[in-house]
């Protein structure tokens, strides 16, 4: 059977039957709900008090209109980082690889930021595309470049977490697939590959909550500037 | 371990808010057991009993009557061997995949497990110490409370003295009031008693100087001038004869 080291990215089906909603839904388990007594068990504190922080944190430097994005910030946020850490299972199935998926994040929550900066404070919206102090004669080229880094906004944002989670698996395969093929002939060099594979893994680790953090935070950048 | 999983989040999704009560009445198809919600029953105090971080103490405690002490490790070596051997399980790069990764999840918890553990049960500790501070505070507040109280109480049973004491001055400025009075009315009597008496000693007086000057004027308006010379003669008779007397001791 050839297999192909992006066979791991293909979108899993079964019978025909896509299975990327199970995908998605799946890991809401693993976040359990909280409950109506007032001193939980350890997870549930710990998930209570690690919500509350991070929307805390999250909502600092936005004013009161941009405080209705908090709860769409904040599980987005746990979305992401639940998707991107249950991807570094091995046989799993990381739905924030695929392009299309972090795209359908992307694009509407920008754009719902930009219609809404366009939509209460035009002028301001506007104003973003001129940076301060900026000479005279290159207010039209900057208005033109502005413009363009608007809209490339979602593009980024979506294949920055596409780019960094199907890079970081793919070099883990690729670096296993080395270690397991050295290991009957230079076990030593197995070995040294072995310890790049763990430093690998611990960067992946990383790496993963960092997109996600990366993306939330972006977007609230956005809406800090249009709200 | 996953059919643990499914035994808590099944009641977990039951007692969602929106749904709790609903589901509560679905649950009860064959009408067993109270029908209520409160008091909560009470979590357990640890989690589930694990071996080897994964497997539940229940399989142990299940295979021991059959298999003893050894019998859920001869399992799980001889399913590992089953797979690894038939290569229904085929060790490929995956392996080293997750061997790394398994390592990495490993150390984390060794590591970081107890400290994390501990923040959560010290977030939940100062959630129950605010509480209990309010309440230790409202208890002592209560108990000074019932202290002062004993104190006013045991000054008001000293409040009976004063009002004893009161009680005796007022009653004897009374008396003293009385007194003065009783003495005031006993002189007044006095002095209208002694005018009187005074006035009937003068009236007696001067009836007797009366009857007295009255008994003289009578006496000398009686005299007559006969009884005046002969009483004048008999004087001077005894003045003579008392003269010779005289004489008579003298020269003797």
């Amino acid at each position: 059977m050839i297999l192909s080291f992006f066979d791991q990215f293909m979108s899993p089906t079964h019978l025909g039957i896509p299975l990327i909603a199970l995908a998605l839904s799946l890991p809401w388990i693993l976040i359990p709900t909280p409950t109506n007594r007032w001193l939980n068990n350890r997870l549930l504190t710990l998930q209570a008090w690690f919500i509350n922080r991070f929307t805390q944190q999250l909502m600092l430097p936005i004013n009161l209109g941009g405080h209705k994005w908090a709860v769409l910030l904040t599980a987005l946020m746990l979305l992401l980082i639940t998707l991107n850490l249950l991807g570094l299972l091995p046989y799993t199935f990381t739905p924030t690889t695929q392009l299309s998926l972090n795209m359908g994040f992307a694009v509407p929550l920008w754009l719902a930021t930009v219609i809404i900066g366009m939509r209460n404070q035009p002028t301001a919206a506007l104003g973003h595309l001129l940076p301060e102090g900026t000479p005279v004669p290159l207010i039209p080229v900057l208005i033109v470049i502005e413009t363009i880094s608007l809209f490339i906004r979602p593009l980024a944002l979506g294949v920055r977490l596409t780019a960094n989670l199907t890079a970081g698996h793919l070099l883990i395969q690729l670096i296993a697939t080395a270690a397991f093929v050295l290991l009957p002939m230079m076990p030593t060099v197995a070995i040294l590959t072995s310890v790049v594979l763990f430093l690998l893994t611990l960067l992946e680790v990383a790496v993963a909550m960092i997109q996600a953090y990366v993306f939330v935070l972006l977007l609230s950048l956005y809406l800090q500037e249009n709200v | 371990m996953l059919s643990r999983l499914i035994l808590v989040s099944a009641p977990v999704l039951k007692s969602s808010a929106p749904l709790g009560a609903g589901l509560v009445q679905a649950s009860r198809s064959f009408h067993t057991g109270q029908q209520s919600l409160a008091p909560v029953p009470a979590l357990p105090e640890k989690g589930g009993k694990v071996r080897f971080g994964l497997i539940p103490e229940e399989i142990f405690q299940f295979l021991y009557p059959k298999t003893g002490v050894t019998g859920p490790y001869v399992l799980g070596t001889g399913l590992l061997t089953y797979l690894l051997s038939k290569e229904i399980y085929v060790i490929n790069h995956e392996t080293f995949a997750a061997a790394s990764i398994g390592i990495v999840i490993v150390y984390g918890i060794k590591k970081f497990g107890p400290s994390v553990a501990a923040f959560a049960d010290k977030l939940n500790d100062e959630k129950v110490a605010k509480v209990q501070e309010v309440k230790g505070l409202a208890v002592s507040n209560l108990q000074q409370a019932i202290e002062d109280e004993k104190k006013e109480q045991w000054r008001a049973e000293g409040r009976q003295n004063l009002f004893d004491a009161k009680r005796n001055n007022v009653a004897m400025l009374l008396e003293i009031n009385y007194r003065e009075r009783l003495h005031m009315v006993t002189s007044e009597v006095k002095k209208r008693l002694d005018y009187q008496i005074a006035l009937q000693n003068l009236q007696r007086r001067m009836e007797q100087e009366h009857l007295v000057s009255w008994v003289e004027k009578s006496v000398v308006k009686s005299i007559t001038p006969q009884q005046e010379k002969e009483s004048i003669a008999k004087c001077i008779t005894d003045l003579k004869m008392l003269a010779k007397i005289e004489q008579a001791r003298a020269t003797v």
